[in-house]
């Protein structure tokens, strides 16, 4: 046989044939790899907006241009009118419900005002009529406290730095933060995917050799929750006297590793007015109970059940009214489990009636160890004999607090919810047979006699706040300086809508 | 004698000593492309269980983004349900001809608006409904959901009662606007993660 190459030599067509296909060859993979390559670009305009989003842009309205749906679903977050047994959108007045904490809280501003939070559009001006912060005379918050409520918050800390930015005064930094908590809180500008855009979070996970681009994206879908939801204290000692935003999480998640956090670094948040206690007030640990549930454990995330798909007039989308799953029970719940409505809502119920009850004992005795605590320095007693006293009293409240201040009347995880009670009410009834014992040393007879703390008015009488007073001064504040802000704000950035 | 017949093809094969030098030259440019054509289409991952390879088409984004936030989300990826789990061979067979077809079909521009499952698929994915449902089934109820005559027209399956299982009904190109690409990476400000 022949080879080609003699054959070629013969017959020099074959050689241009052969030529001619092995282009076309080469130019068919050619073609084949761009069209690739276009079409992985084309992947990268799914997401179209008409209007680029400015990076420093913090107007929810103005990103609402380019997801009408999402913003649309997000105002309705200001909704206050659904009301579950025990929580919902509508506003609660917790020392009304529960007069008891505003004596397990004297001295320290929760027993001025303490409400069911409302809806995220909510934050900027729950958090200017909130009694906690303030009036036109008195400025007792840190900056730091503005930190959760809104994306103005990344914005000035880019420009002024994360210390600097949680240096002063809550009054000194209003004029800058108006917008509430929105958009930029939790998507990048460009591309909508999920951002971190708070420095604790991402500090926290850090000293535990974690890196936030680690996690998978169901985990982000809870974690952009979690740069707020969850529990964190002040730490002025590491900072130079700056409030630095702190998550307690080096030990661990649970109630105890926090705790034994806080005992090793001897911080307190605040010293009670009767028990002369360092207390510990406990934030809203969601994303840390809930991860201790069945929910949490089986990889649902917050928005799953906060925020589930939506379909509106044909098209898709994540629906961005953050609210109580139990107002939407078909596109949360059901979505998993196939039972009635009805019967769901029984379930969640049944389980917080039953924390609740236990808060309830954990409560009553808590104030009792305050006002008994009160009894027995008033008759003599002395530190050493306090002492045991007062870390029960610590311990009890925390463990208290850290289910009671999270969301959800510990839904999230009934059975850790129930647990943690169940260590406070066992060392609130320590402190009080301590106390019962300091007592009767002292000379006095046992059980003494307790004021009348019934109502909230009663007991904000008993720690001795004057309330007309505070009323009267956040009323100024809201009459002048938050006007004043608005002015500012709405000269800084063009617009400022009212929610 | 084989080795043979192989010299032989080769010498047939084999350039003129003048012409070797640019035939080495275009099969290079050959090789090279077909390499970045490996890379760039992300070839080895579709041997992977990966939900994250269904997604290098972005066309399947609203498939991907209704499974993630659905019952399934947490307990199956695609192939759990979208390729035959019975046996190595067969599940490989299968991935190898939808493969090649979703390729055709996507650098074609042939791909509809609303994708709609095939045969094949429907079978394999019926199959699948019942392998890790079967303890919820009925024996009788089970044949009558169609376990037995595929062939026959008025065979049953699963997600003709249970419709929105679990990609939901609303299901289109179009009507997932604003889905955000599952490979967007999370972002971490420069300002945070620079400040130590």
């Amino acid at each position: 046989m022949k080879s080609l190459s003699e054959r070629i030599v013969e017959n020099p067509k074959l050689g241009w044939i052969l030529f001619i296909v092995t282009v076309v060859v080469v130019v068919l993979v050619a073609v084949f790899a761009s069209s690739i390559f276009e079409r992985k670009n084309e992947a990268f305009y799914t997401m179209q907006m008409v209007k680029p989003i400015a990076d420093d842009e913090t107007r929810n309205e103005v990103w609402g241009e380019n997801f009408p749906r999402q913003y649309e679903s997000y105002r309705k977050t200001l909704d206050t009118n659904f009301a579950s047994k025990h929580g919902g959108s509508v506003m609660r007045d917790y020392l009304e419900t529960y007069p008891d904490l505003v004596v397990m809280w004297a001295g320290y501003s929760f027993s001025k005002e303490y409400n069911q939070g409302r809806g995220h559009a909510h934050a900027i001006e729950d958090i200017r009529n909130i009694l906690r912060t303030g009036g036109q005379n008195s400025d007792p918050m840190p900056a730091t406290c503005w930190t959760c409520k809104s994306p103005d918050v990344p914005r000035v800390m880019e420009k002024v730095g994360i210390a600097e930015f949680y240096k002063g005064t809550w009054k000194e930094k209003g004029h800058d933060i108006v917008n509430p908590i929105g958009c930029g809180d939790c998507h990048d500008n460009k591309t909508m995917g999920l951002k971190i855009s708070r420095p604790a979070l991402v500090e926290a996970f850090e000293r535990q050799g974690k890196k936030m681009e680690d996690f998978s994206r169901q985990e982000m879908r809870s974690l952009v929750c979690a740069q707020c939801h969850v529990e964190y204290y002040f730490d002025k000692k590491g900072h130079d006297g700056v409030p630095y935003l702190t998550f307690p999480w080096d030990n661990g998640f649970s109630a105890e590793d926090m705790e034994k956090y806080y005992d090793d670094y001897e911080f307190s948040d605040w010293t009670h007015k009767l028990s002369r206690t360092p207390m510990l007030k406990a934030q809203h640990p969601d994303y840390e109970l809930f991860m201790t549930g069945v929910h949490g454990k089986r990889g649902v995330s917050c928005s799953d059940c906060h925020m589930p798909y939506k379909s509106e007039g044909g098209v898709k989308f994540t629906d961005h009214h953050v609210q109580s799953p139990l107002a939407n029970v078909a596109n949360s719940c059901q979505v998993c489990h196939r039972e009635e409505t009805a019967t769901l809502l029984e379930d969640v119920y049944e389980r917080q009636d039953k924390i609740e009850e236990l808060r309830g004992i954990a409560e009553h005795n808590l104030a009792a160890a305050h006002l008994e605590a009160k009894i027995a320095w008033d008759n003599g007693a002395t530190d050493a004999q306090m002492k045991p006293v007062q870390t029960y009293i610590r311990h009890a409240q925390w463990r208290w607090d850290w289910v009671a201040a999270a969301n959800a009347l510990g839904f999230h995880s009934p059975v850790e919810a129930m647990r943690v009670l169940g260590t406070s009410i066992e060392k609130a009834k320590d402190a009080r047979k301590e106390l019962a014992l300091v007592l009767v040393n002292l000379g006095l007879n046992y059980p003494v006699e307790l004021p009348d703390i019934s109502t909230k008015e009663k007991a904000q009488k008993v720690i001795g706040l004057d309330m007309d007073y505070l009323n009267k001064d956040k009323e100024e504040f809201l009459n002048t300086t938050a006007k004043e802000w608005d002015k500012a704000a709405k000269e800084r950035q063009g617009t400022l809508i009212k929610y | 004698m084989t080795e043979h017949k192989t010299k032989n093809f080769l010498h047939y094969l084999l350039p003129p000593p003048n012409w070797r030098f640019s035939v080495i030259i275009v099969l290079g440019i050959l090789v090279g492309l077909v390499i970045h054509i490996f890379n760039i289409s992300n070839a080895v991952s579709y041997l992977s269980d990966e939900p994250q390879t269904c997604v290098n088409c972005h066309v399947m984004y609203p498939e991907y983004a209704t499974w993630e936030r659905g019952s399934h989300g947490r307990v199956t990826t695609c192939n759990d349900c979208h390729v035959p789990q019975d046996n190595v061979i067969r599940k490989y067979m299968f991935k190898a001809s939808d493969g090649l077809r979703h390729a055709t079909m996507f650098t074609f521009r042939l791909e509809p608006q609303v994708i709609r499952i095939k045969d094949a698929g429907r079978n394999v994915v019926q199959e699948n409904c019942i392998r890790c449902h079967a303890n919820f089934l009925h024996p009788i109820a089970l044949r009558s959901i169609g376990a037995k005559g595929i062939e026959d027209d008025t065979e049953r399956v699963c997600w003709d009662c249970h419709r929105e299982t679990p990609h939901g009904k609303v299901h289109s190109l179009s009507s997932s606007a604003n889905i955000i690409r599952p490979d967007v990476k999370t972002v971490v400000p420069k300002w945070i993660s620079n400040n130590k």
